[in-house]
């Protein structure tokens, strides 16, 4: 502001002038106003930096742990190009003998569909309430989102130490049902998956919350009215209108959630460990285990590998029920 | 839907929400406050009668404890903020630049091929145990294993996806024709992105540096894997407290993860209209 102010100024009165005249040009446009085709401009360029970091930092590790996933490397073994090739050998030992493995994918994948699930219901339905109108609103929306802003080390620590045996919430369980229904959380494998699930729930309800909340203030108000001039019930015009309208919000939150939990890890390092036993293991927690207490890191990679492609088909899958509008918005 | 007041139902369901989705801040701020004797005691104690800042001190002077009768932590978490806010601040930097000549090109000028965005969600799918096992590979080949550069680098790389992203929406907001005015008025292209552009998403610029330092500020994995000693950050010394200790010195875990959480809920605050776009890749605006 202070640098550019007549720039400013006069970019501020352009843009009304525009935003009342135009607001969408066609989609073939742009390529002749300011395209750079034919020009040496540098501006040819400026996504170059961006893929180069890309292409070194994202894409060449990527191939590294491609090759290494063909071979038996370990660091015992010395270099990595000296290896020797096994082909599909980890591939099959991961999918066919592996249960820890083919155990850790499921156990994700169900912990991911639990606590999804309850991120959705939840966090719908406090975006549901914050459609009414009531006192210190703003206030409330900050307070709700607050989870989502704490890093996730730091949630997971501190539900280690809500539920440590004589810790909070035992002490809360103690004092409205008595000693004997306070368990030990950690040392019992479904006690231990309730405590990831609970943390992860709190932790990401508000993301729903809020991608819900902004979706649903965004739902045209026409086809609402029109509904409700024909005789809708409230909870008509809910399910039948406002939830249909609501499906590609729906869609991406779920999309980004599933990204993130199919990674799971930090909260549950700081919680179990994975323990008791490998009953709360994620597979993100197993490769990490593989590669930096076992050094089976050709094995490990293998494993990430198939975990990608799973991840790839899944989110394609996921997608498909608004392939048609991102499409129309890429134009 | 028709905007109605609260029926009293829903306002005690609200509470209740409310209570539940804080306790555990409060909790954890509480436990940071109290002295020793009150750490683990039975019955809680929910607000500490004698709240004290020894913890965060000693987290600073690992012997401050001892004036209450127990050992002290054996390391100091001076180097681990010291490395947080070096790697967060200077990544975060470099992934806006970065990603703000990206977003510039991606958006005006449809540089860089359509594969890019594929390209870079598998990145953010891959599980990050699995890249950073090539990291540490290549990082030990290049000698930057166990710096700050090495772990800088990651971190610009995991985040300029979104910081792409992200600003590439804010350009993408802006009509290109006032972008084209200056460029009638006989301004360079370069120029004409600088005075025009720029100061026009200065509020996204601000809230995507922000977004950016809140990732970079939270990763766990990256810092664990890569470092030996001599670098620290916090979300790793609080793992070894708690390992190295045991479980039993509460007050000064609490206290460091207090100041993890400290600039994240603010940077967080300061963006909250933003939060959504930064999520979603842009997906989402508002």
């Amino acid at each position: 502001m202070s640098m550019w102010p007549h720039q400013d100024t006069i970019a501020t009165q352009h843009m009304d002038v525009i935003a009342s005249s135009t607001t969408e040009r066609p989609a073939d446009a742009r390529s002749l106003s300011i395209s750079a085709k034919r020009t040496a401009s540098p501006v040819r360029f400026l996504a170059a930096p961006g893929q180069i970091v890309s292409l070194i930092v994202l894409v060449l590790p990527l191939l590294v742990a491609l090759y290494m996933s063909f071979t038996n490397w370990t660091p015992t073994r010395g270099s990595l190009l000296n290896a020797s090739f096994v082909g599909f050998d980890n591939y099959a030992e991961l999918l066919i003998y592996d249960t820890r493995f083919l155990e850790a994918v499921v156990r994700t994948f169900l912990i991911g569909a639990v606590c999804l699930s309850l991120e959705f219901v939840l966090g719908l339905g406090l975006a549901v309430i914050f459609l009414r109108e009531f006192r210190g609103k703003a206030v409330l929306f900050s307070a709700f989102l607050t989870p989502m802003m704490i890093l996730p080390v730091v949630v997971g620590y501190t539900f280690w130490m809500l539920f440590q045996s004589n810790g909070p919430i035992n002490q809360m369980i103690t004092l409205f049902a008595g000693q004997s229904f306070a368990p030990e959380w950690f040392r019992s494998a479904p006690f231990a998956v309730a405590t990831v699930i609970v943390t992860e729930v709190w932790h990401w309800t508000p993301l729903f919350f809020l991608i819900l909340l902004s979706g649903l203030n965004a739902v045209p108000q026409n086809p609402v009215r029109a509904a409700v001039i024909l005789g809708a019930s409230p909870r008509e015009v809910f399910w039948r209108v406002i939830l249909p309208m609501l499906k590609p919000v729906i869609v991406v939150a779920f999309v980004i959630r599933s990204m993130e939990i199919i990674k799971l890890f930090d909260e549950v390092f700081m919680l179990t460990r994975g323990g008791p036993g490998s009953s709360t293991e994620t597979i993100s927690l197993y490769i990490y285990k593989l590669a930096f207490n076992d050094f089976q890191l050709a094995y490990g990679a293998a494993a990430a590998f198939l975990v990608l492609i799973g991840t790839l088909f899944l989110i394609n899958s996921m997608l498909l029920p608004i392939r048609e509008q991102l499409l129309k918005e890429r134009r | 839907m028709p905007s109605r007041r609260l029926s009293p139902l829903l306002g005690l369901l609200l509470i209740l929400a409310l209570v539940v989705t804080l306790f555990p801040v409060f909790w954890i701020v509480m436990t940071a406050l109290k002295p020793p004797t009150d750490w683990n005691a039975v019955p809680a104690v929910w607000i500490p009668a004698k709240p004290t800042l020894v913890n965060f001190r000693t987290l600073f002077d690992p012997e401050a404890i001892r004036e209450y009768g127990v050992g002290g932590v054996s390391q100091s978490a001076s180097a681990a903020v010291f490395g947080s806010l070096l790697a967060s601040t200077v990544s975060t930097a470099l992934s806006i630049l970065i990603g703000l000549l990206a977003a510039i090109g991606l958006s005006r000028y449809s540089s860089g091929s359509t594969a890019t965005p594929l390209i870079i969600l598998s990145g953010r799918m891959f599980p990050p145990a699995a890249i950073a096992v090539p990291f540490v590979i290549i990082f030990s080949a290049a000698h930057i294993i166990d710096t700050y550069s090495g772990l800088i680098a990651i971190y610009v790389a995991a985040t300029v996806p979104f910081s792409t992203w992200m600003l590439k929406s804010f350009v993408d907001d802006l009509p290109r024709e006032i972008e084209e005015a200056a460029m009638v008025d006989g301004q360079s292209r370069l120029m004409a992105h600088l005075t025009v552009t720029m100061p026009l998403i200065r509020g996204g610029l601000f809230a995507t540096t922000l977004f950016i330092f809140i990732l970079n500020w939270s990763d766990f994995m990256f810092a664990l894997v890569l470092s030996y000693g001599r670098i620290a950050t916090i979300p790793v010394q609080l793992a070894k407290y708690v390992t190295a200790t045991a479980g039993t010195l509460y007050g000064v875990q609490a206290a460091l993860a207090v100041l993890a959480m400290i600039p994240l809920v603010l940077a967080g605050f300061a963006i909250q209209s933003h939060l959504a776009r930064g999520m979603t890749f842009g997906a989402i605006k508002r």
